[in-house]
């Protein structure tokens, strides 16, 4: 009895260690590439929202839960990831669904035109966040580039395990515990990159979206129907990469022949009021702060009209939760622009320095 | 117990160290692949892309993406009748990742230009290619040559390095 009460300590504690040390390893995505955390993040949340949206950072970037919840009482949250693919989309929002069932999902449909997995770093990103299901393996199995292995997933210290080379303070200060760096899935960016030239779209060899990539949207399509919860397609106001007509016209017959709601928000920039020349922080990729809030409160609009939300301010406890969630955004507003004033760029949030015009003609990075 | 312990500890280490660096950068080594000629100026996919936008000179304009989540930046030169991207690679230098032709002032080194007849990129190019129809697609160790065909003639051209995640 004492022998195996050794060995099971000494197994416990084996995986203790090692369970450390995978901690340790992992990336952190707190100094650079916050879009590491969005994933993750979920779980803590209160799941109780009545809009999710998915997608990549078209959503995660440009639309603000908190304007939807100030202007309309719509309650939501962002699913997004960096570079997320359709199949991946697919997965987060059947996992999503062991824990609540929103009334409406919103998915951008850039992610159409990936047809195959793309690259480890980006998979990275979306699937090393979720918690492990069967979405997750499932997930990772459609993901998966050439010389990954489902095991890296599984144990992410097979993967990781040579950052020891790489190990900085970040890694240490954040090892038990992170605190939020979104606001419901926003990543907020309050700097300001104008457009200024924006390539045309490259004529392709061929227009139609993947096999691949329809079979997903379509189990999107069947999975909200099967949960009664509607699905609406957007094509976010970024600019670039270019979203060309022949892609638009697929998603709107497909939108047309499954009964759903499809908009392109990029004709309706100047009805939104978006300037590009003040509402982007990377040259039209993606929403600034007053894009993002611009594009929201738009949208919240043909929400509450077409889905017939119900505004939710009246509702005390939902209420309470939604002033704390405000209070972090408006102090992060408030954060980002002391940052902004003081060293010209978002140094704390994973921005890089810009260029910044001297005087005299010429040009320093900070 | 003690012993268990140091056979983990040392485990640990032995995983941690035994796995060298990663797989080899790109543009470590030179790549094969087709080259463009502009002004007495051969550009080659993959290449260091300073060097070559120095003697190019001052582009027409400028573009840069950022990527989603990374450090480094996609970047966009236009110049007189096409547009050469890059892409930072590995060891953060930025190399040739696109040529794509604009109008029909360039041409290929083989003299195919947007305009030219489809039968002229075969007569060029041959046989092996993926495709066909509507595109033609000739493949070189690194890179690509890529003419989309629009009513029997060149509509576009695109030299186009092999890239992971591209």
């Amino acid at each position: 009895m004492k022998k195996f009460l050794t060995r099971l300590t000494s197994v416990i504690l084996a995986v203790l260690i090692l369970a450390f040390i995978q901690e340790l390893l992992m990336p952190k995505y707190m100094d650079s590439i916050r879009e590491g955390n969005l994933v993750e993040e979920y779980y803590a949340s209160n799941k109780d929202h009545d809009v999710v949206f998915i997608g990549d950072c078209e959503v995660f970037s440009n639309v603000s839960p908190i304007t939807l919840w100030e202007k309309y009482g719509i309650t939501s949250y962002i699913r997004g990831s960096a570079q997320q693919l359709v199949w991946q989309s697919y997965y987060l929002l059947e996992e999503m669904l062991e824990y609540e069932k929103p009334k409406v999902v919103v998915f951008n449909v850039l992610a159409m035109k990936y047809n195959e997995p793309q690259k480890e770093a980006y998979n990275r990103l979306t699937l090393d966040g979720m918690k492990l299901s069967k979405s997750k393996i499932e997930a990772v199995k459609a993901s998966m580039t050439e010389g990954e292995s489902m095991i890296s997933y599984l144990v992410p210290l097979l993967r990781y395990h040579d950052r020891w080379r790489e190990l900085s303070g970040e890694d240490f200060r954040y090892i038990f515990k992170k605190e939020p760096i979104s606001h419901n899935g926003y990543l907020m960016r309050s700097d300001t990159r104008p457009v200024t030239v924006v390539p045309d779209g490259r004529k392709l060899p061929d227009y139609n979206f993947g096999d691949n990539a329809w079979h997903y949207l379509e189990k999107m399509t069947e999975l909200t129907r099967e949960n009664g919860i509607q699905l609406m397609l957007i094509k976010s106001p970024s600019v670039y990469p270019y979203w060309y007509d022949e892609w638009d016209q697929q998603i709107e017959e497909y939108a047309e022949k499954n009964g759903l709601s499809y908009v392109n928000f990029l004709p309706l920039a100047e009805k939104m009021g978006i300037d590009y020349s003040k509402d982007t922080y990377d040259g039209g990729l993606h929403m600034n702060l007053t894009g993002a809030e611009k594009f929201t409160d738009y949208m919240g609009g043909i929400l509450m009209e077409t889905y017939a939300l119900e505004d939710r301010r009246g509702d005390s406890k939902v209420a309470d939760i939604w002033q704390d969630k405000l209070a972090y955004y408006n102090w992060m507003k408030q954060d980002q622009e002391e940052e902004m004033q003081k060293y010209g760029y978002l140094k704390s949030y994973g921005a890089a320095a810009q260029a910044i015009e001297q005087e005299d003609g010429g040009q320093t990075r900070q | 117990m003690k012993k268990s312990i140091l056979v983990i500890l040392l485990a640990s280490i032995l995983l941690a160290a035994g796995c060298g660096p990663g797989g080899q950068a790109q543009g470590d080594t030179q790549k094969e692949s087709f080259v463009f000629e502009y002004n007495g100026v051969e550009i080659n996919l993959h290449a260091d892309a300073a060097t070559i936008i120095e003697e190019l000179g001052e582009p027409m304009d400028y573009f840069e993406a950022e990527s989603c989540a990374f450090q480094g930046l996609d970047k966009t030169y236009f110049y007189g009748g096409f547009e050469l991207t890059t892409y930072p690679n590995d060891s953060d230098t930025d190399c040739v990742s696109v040529i794509y032709f604009n109008d029909d002032s360039v041409s290929t080194r083989e003299g195919i230009y947007i305009g030219s007849p489809e039968a002229d990129v075969v007569e060029a190019y041959g046989d092996d290619y993926t495709g066909g129809g509507g595109s033609y697609t000739y493949t070189q160790d690194e890179g690509s040559i890529m003419f989309v065909i629009e009513d029997g003639a060149v509509a576009s051209i695109t030299y186009q390095a092999i890239v992971e995640g591209m």
